[in-house]
């Protein structure tokens, strides 16, 4: 039987005071449905046959059950059967947490995200070792690459239908735990404690409410928090350590940096200092009270009287290596009919002529 | 308990003012589906309980010069605005001391002296007078803003659709408030919204659109100063969503055969915008439970003084009838 790809594609991310804040874009319900379209495709083409998708009422389904209904009527086999998870659609973050639950309770053999830093958290706070393939629609995209939707529906097809072997298709990511009073939540890329003891409208965009920062990477051309780390220190995905930076008043801080900390909004900070973070040891807050923001957006509110860590966890979840399993498909020549003699001699013999 | 410095993005009196604005809505709205009951008040009444947030969180950025066009359901704004709860309360009684001299009701409160331009009767026939409000601060120059609230229902209205278009073509300091309440009457949003966003739909025109929590005064309120500031800045119209949800039927009478079973007792019970306010700021150690129990009393006091005055009030003289009804330009 071949393996099931699940599809989370949540209508609630991109739609936050970002687009007015940072001119952040928004990506509407019909183009994400055509980049649905476009990853089914590309499973198809790899073989998958079937594919399940979180069920939500905002109109992405709508969209896509036209094309495939099309498709049907002319007899084209250009996409998987598609199949809607039995759940209850609350039109809230929570529904991309259930979706991933149930997809790993399937043991589908991939799960395909649309979404930006704070949708893959949440997918990947119920997905357990299921790979991840993320495609980037949300605000800030420091977690998943942009990438055409297509390439990853091949990609994923390819890895799960085998024709890539796990060792190359699959790396492994970091992640931060933070405990607070036993409960625990997860973030992809950074942890940023600010002032405001409140979620309010979530995002996080006056740079002077930052008080301390905890990244697993941060890359030098990052969007968001963790570009901070990227333009002072910065850290690879696969790198065994993370980063952590205490912020300071920028009129008295040892030194001031400016970077994009949100799309279209680029910040001077105050730095006090940077520190590496090592994996498997809890660290404490430098402050007593203010809310966490897990990969960009506030979500819990603390004060003196909780107990807060954050740990850093290697090998934490999966993610499907999308360039690797295609350039891996191209040396195998996956992709060549294997009926025909393949081109790269001629190829290989002309470019030694220098023709 | 121990008093904290204040974590909030408003000063203390503030927060005691938004409580006692949602406080005050609430208790209107109770008071009033009890006495529409029992039969003492003519006419229709739509009630706003549940959405307090909503009005709350934006008016507390207005001032007089800032012109609201309301819905329907428009109990919340008009006292989020500042019309005297007493003057509404002898409106929708149909009394001659009422805000609109007894012969509007519920459905046609105005008190221009507050920039409430009215509640209104026709879905979505807020909007063009929102963006004519808006054309007139613009001219004048005097950075007020106009907002437009509609229901999720009245945004599929052409009217609506046409304001936004205007909005932007004119670059309006207008603000279209979607009150999305889940259902138009008893028609819910996916059965009647194509694309089912209203972000999309002002990406279609142009603007910004953002959605926020309208169950959370906090969300509301930082989203709503954003989108205002920049409508007052020459920044241009904005959409803002506010997902909510109402206590009680479409209309005072509806049996709400529409609605899952326990749907409305889970929402009081876990989504009611002031629980969820008070547990915030009692939990920050800003606001004690007993100085909420004093403006709790203080608003009972009110709606029943309010209720009283109106019972005793004269109803409007057969002479008025055509008084009020037509301008002289």
């Amino acid at each position: 039987m071949s393996p099931v790809v699940g599809i989370i594609a949540n209508p609630v991310s991109a739609r936050d005071i970002r687009r007015v804040v940072s001119h952040a874009g928004n990506l509407q319900i019909t183009d994400r449905a055509n980049i649905l379209l476009r990853i089914l495709a590309g499973l198809a083409a790899t073989g998958v046959h079937k594919v399940v998708m979180m069920p939500e009422n905002a109109g992405i389904y709508g969209h896509l059950r036209r094309a495939l209904a099309r498709a049907i009527n002319n007899g084209e086999a250009r996409f998987p059967e598609l199949q809607l998870l039995e759940m209850k659609v609350t039109g809230q973050a929570g529904d991309s947490a259930t979706a991933a639950r149930m997809m790993r309770n399937m043991d589908v053999g991939a799960i395909i995200v649309l979404g930006g830093d704070g949708t893959h958290r949440v997918v990947v706070s119920e997905s357990g070792d299921i790979p991840i393939a993320g495609v980037s629609t949300g605000t800030n995209n420091a977690f998943p690459e942009m990438r055409e939707p297509t390439i990853t529906g091949l990609a994923v097809g390819l890895a799960v239908m085998g024709a890539v072997p796990a060792s190359v298709a699959f790396v492994d990511n970091k992640r931060l735990e933070v405990a607070i009073n036993g409960r625990q939540e997860v973030a992809l890329v950074d942890v940023a404690i600010v002032r405001e003891q409140f979620v309010g409208a979530r995002a996080i965009w006056k740079p002077e409410s930052l008080c301390e920062l905890f990244v697993t990477f941060g890359a030098a051309s990052s969007i968001g928090l963790s570009s901070i780390v990227g333009l002072l220190a910065p850290v690879e995905r696969q790198a065994p350590f993370g980063r952590r930076v205490v912020f300071a008043d920028p009129r008295h801080a040892p030194f001031r940096l400016s970077a994009p900390v949100a799309p279209g909004l680029i910040e001077e900070v105050g730095i006090e200092r940077v520190e590496t973070v090592p994996v498997d040891t809890p660290m404490s807050l430098t402050v007593g009270s203010g809310s966490i923001a897990l990969d960009g957006e506030r979500e819990i509110t603390f004060s003196d009287s909780d107990r807060i860590h954050v740990t850093l966890r290697n090998t934490a979840f999966r993610t499907i290596d999308v360039p690797v399993c295609m350039s891996f498909a191209a040396s195998g020549g996956l992709f060549l009919d294997s009926t025909k003699q393949a081109p790269t001699a001629s190829l290989a013999r002309s470019h030694q002529l220098g023709e | 308990m121990k008093m904290t410095k204040n974590p909030f993005p408003v000063s203390k009196d503030q927060l005691l003012e938004a409580y006692r604005i949602m406080r005050t809505i609430r208790e209107f709205e109770e008071r009033l589906h009890t006495d529409f009951a029992r039969g003492d008040i003519p006419g229709f009444v739509h009630l706003y309980a549940g959405e307090e947030a909503s009005a709350a969180g934006i008016m507390m950025h207005l001032n007089d010069n800032d012109r609201i066009a309301s819905t329907h359901r428009g109990h919340g704004h008009c006292i989020a605005k500042g019309v005297s709860v007493k003057e509404m309360m002898a409106e929708i009684y149909g009394k001659a001391t009422g805000a609109c001299r007894g012969k509007g009701g519920s459905m046609h409160i105005a008190d221009l002296s507050k920039g409430m331009m009215g509640a209104n009767g026709i879905l979505g026939a807020g909007a063009p007078l929102a963006c004519g409000a808006a054309l007139a601060a613009q001219k004048l120059g005097h950075k007020g803003v106009g907002i437009s609230f509609v229901g999720d229902g009245a945004s599929n209205q052409g009217m609506f659709l046409e304001s936004l278009n205007l909005a932007a073509v004119w670059n309006l300091p207008v603000i279209f408030v979607v009150e999305n309440n889940g259902y138009a009457e008893s028609t819910s949003v996916e059965w009647a919204v194509a694309s089912d966003s209203y972000v999309d739909r002002a990406t279609g025109f142009g603007m910004p659109g953002i959605t926020v929590d309208g169950t959370d005064f906090f969300a509301v309120y930082e989203a709503a100063g954003e989108v205002i500031k920049r409508a007052r800045d020459g920044g241009g119209p904005s959409l803002l969503e506010c997902k909510m949800i109402r206590f009680y039927g479409h209309f005072e009478g509806d049996a709400q055969t529409y609605r899952g079973k326990n749907e409305v007792e889970d929402i009081r019970a876990n989504k009611d915008c002031i629980k969820t306010f008070q547990a915030r700021v009692k939990e920050a150690g800003v606001i004690a439970q007993a100085e909420l129990e004093q403006i709790d009393r203080q608003v009972l006091d009110l709606i029943e003084q309010s209720v009283v005055e109106a019972k005793a009030a004269p109803p409007p003289a057969p002479a008025d009838l055509l008084t009020d009804v037509y301008v002289a330009y």
